[in-house]
């Protein structure tokens, strides 16, 4: 069900989130993130809270706040969105989370793509700096203050730690985990690390409550979530539903007709037939990143695969070989599938079970995900066993 | 690089933000350049270079005064952005990945612009344009070349 609360049009009055939660414990504040149930909402669906409460319990003199404003994933563009119309909420909601960790310096880790964005970031940065809600001595309890800082270009600084080596200047690679961010993070200080959507969050839930949150989600679900709808869509654009609502009545309120396949979560979400509008957009079933791509019956599959590990070969880091040659392969089978090269059986279950390794042995959620749209696609659109081959 | 010293401080951290600077500044990371960043971060050319080869929008290549980047993503290609790339090329005489011979712009074809509910879209620079179509784009590269825009 469509549920406006980060885009709706009467929004709480800017710094009254922060002044009730100063009027609250640090570890309290973070109690109240981890009971509202708020998942990660840059569609890892790591529960923020727990993030909080760890880097809140860790020992360091100095920690970080960082906001990932690496919107990658095609077909997403809600944060840009947030960002645009909401700049203050989330500078309001990392300036909860300095006080809920202890920490005085935020980052907004922001993508190369966006630059026109640092403009309206920067006045919202001076506009609550004068209202005395961010900078030194805010509300006469701490300081806390932020800076941009950006990225260049790379898809994979999305992942947390990736992101961290890169604000480190260094190469963008993903990290072993543990250890953790919230204990060995940004300079090796505890840090978190949370998507735009879930710190724009985090005013509403301190000021109306956990279980507030709790009951804005359909079955079981918590929050709200926004989906950014592109491709075949009458009306494309970004769209707040009750967390657990299903992806039919996304699709009537984008206007989708003649529907072939939908994928959400973006090219390492999932990829359903048109006709699953039942399914249900939540880490129960479909995990809800940001991105809804809809598909007609005109659109060859095959061609949307290809176009997807093209960039998956692309972004790969190349650090650990099954997401660097993996994606590589492939990227050639659906070359060969496409050529009606691969038409047995057998070679199929070839590239099925390099893609369940490339699950399985990868080193981060990159290579973890990026078979998922081959296998998908595949199965369910264009494969000879589909009976498809060849074009 | 001595300016960008000034402003972010020497030491490992600054690399990818000296690098970003001068990326900026001359369209492209010379290797002059990049010795002087080993130099003032305190670590090897060739770590530098390691980091400069990682990201797609800093290029050790001479590129023109205008950087033209075209979304090649499923969203925009679905809306009509591979039209809108060979007219662009067609305009401009060269394919994506080079610089016309006046050296005023330089097309390429980018991931994911996060501009999917306006496709097709691309970055001229750091403006985005998008909801384009072949004589949209001809027109924006057009005013590029004429030394128009900034």
């Amino acid at each position: 069900m469509k549920k406006e609360v980060l885009l709706s049009a009467s929004q709480p009055e800017l710094g009254s989130a922060l002044r009730r939660a100063v009027g609250m414990t640090p570890a309290d504040v973070a109690f109240e993130v981890r009971n509202a149930k708020l998942q990660g909402r840059g569609g890892a669906g790591f529960p923020a809270g727990v993030k909080w409460v760890l880097a809140g319990g860790a020992s360091g003199a100095r920690k970080y706040v960082v906001c990932n404003a690496d919107e990658g994933e095609p077909g997403t563009f809600k944060d840009r969105v947030l960002i645009e119309d909401h700049a203050e909420r989330l500078l309001e909601g990392m300036a909860i989370a300095g006080y809920a960790i202890g920490s005085d310096k935020g980052l907004i880790y922001l993508r190369a793509e966006y630059p026109y964005l640092v403009p309206r970031i920067e006045e919202a940065m001076a506009s609550m700096k004068a209202s005395g809600l961010l900078g030194s001595g805010i509300l006469g309890k701490f300081d806390f203050d932020v800076e941009i800082r950006f990225g260049a270009g790379a898809y994979v600084c999305g992942e947390e730690t990736a992101l961290l080596d890169s604000m480190e200047g260094l190469r963008g690679e993903p990290r072993n985990k543990p250890p953790y961010p919230v204990n060995t993070g940004y300079l090796g200080c505890p840090t978190i690390i949370n998507n735009v959507e879930t710190f724009v969050a985090v005013p509403h839930i301190i000021l109306n409550g956990a279980d507030w949150f709790l009951a804005l989600g359909e079955g079981g679900d918590s929050g709200t979530k926004l989906f950014s709808i592109s491709g075949d869509v009458e009306r494309p654009g970004v769209y707040e539903l009750a967390m657990g609502s299903t992806i039919g009545e996304l699709l009537d309120l984008a206007g989708a007709k003649d529907v072939q396949a939908i994928q959400v979560g973006g090219a390492s979400g999932r990829t359903i037939r048109g006709d699953e509008t039942s399914r249900v957009l939540s880490f129960r079933d479909l995990p809800p990143g940001g991105s809804v791509i809809v598909f007609d019956r005109s659109r060859d599959m095959l061609d949307v695969l290809e176009n997807f590990m093209e960039f998956f070969v692309h972004e790969s880091c190349g650090q650990c070989t099954p997401c660097r040659e993996g994606n590589l392969q492939l990227l050639h089978a659906v070359r060969a599938i496409a050529e009606g090269e691969v038409c047995c059986r057998k070679c199929l279950a070839e590239f099925m079970s390099l893609a369940e390794v490339m699950k399985g042995t990868s080193k981060c959620g990159f290579g973890q995900t990026s078979s998922n749209c081959f296998v998908d696609i595949v199965r369910q659109f264009a494969g000879p066993v589909a009976g498809q081959g060849g074009r | 690089v001595a300016e960008g010293v000034e402003r972010h401080g020497g030491g490992r951290g600054s690399v990818l933000m000296l690098l970003t600077d001068v990326n900026r500044e001359l369209g492209y990371v010379s290797e002059e350049a990049m010795r002087e960043i080993a130099k003032a971060s305190g670590i090897s050319t060739a770590q530098v270079q390691s980091v400069a080869t990682f990201y797609s929008f800093i290029s050790l290549k001479p590129r023109g005064r205008h950087i033209v980047r075209l979304c090649g993503t499923i969203s925009c290609v679905m809306k009509g952005s591979q039209e809108v790339l060979a007219a662009v090329e067609k305009e401009l005489g060269i394919e994506a990945g080079q610089t016309t011979a006046d050296g005023a712009v330089t097309l390429e074809t980018t991931s994911c612009l996060g501009l999917c509910d306006k496709s097709p879209a691309m970055l001229v620079d750091d403006t985005p344009y998008s909801g384009l179509t072949p004589g949209k784009a001809c027109e924006i590269v057009r005013g590029l070349r004429k030394g128009g825009g900034a």
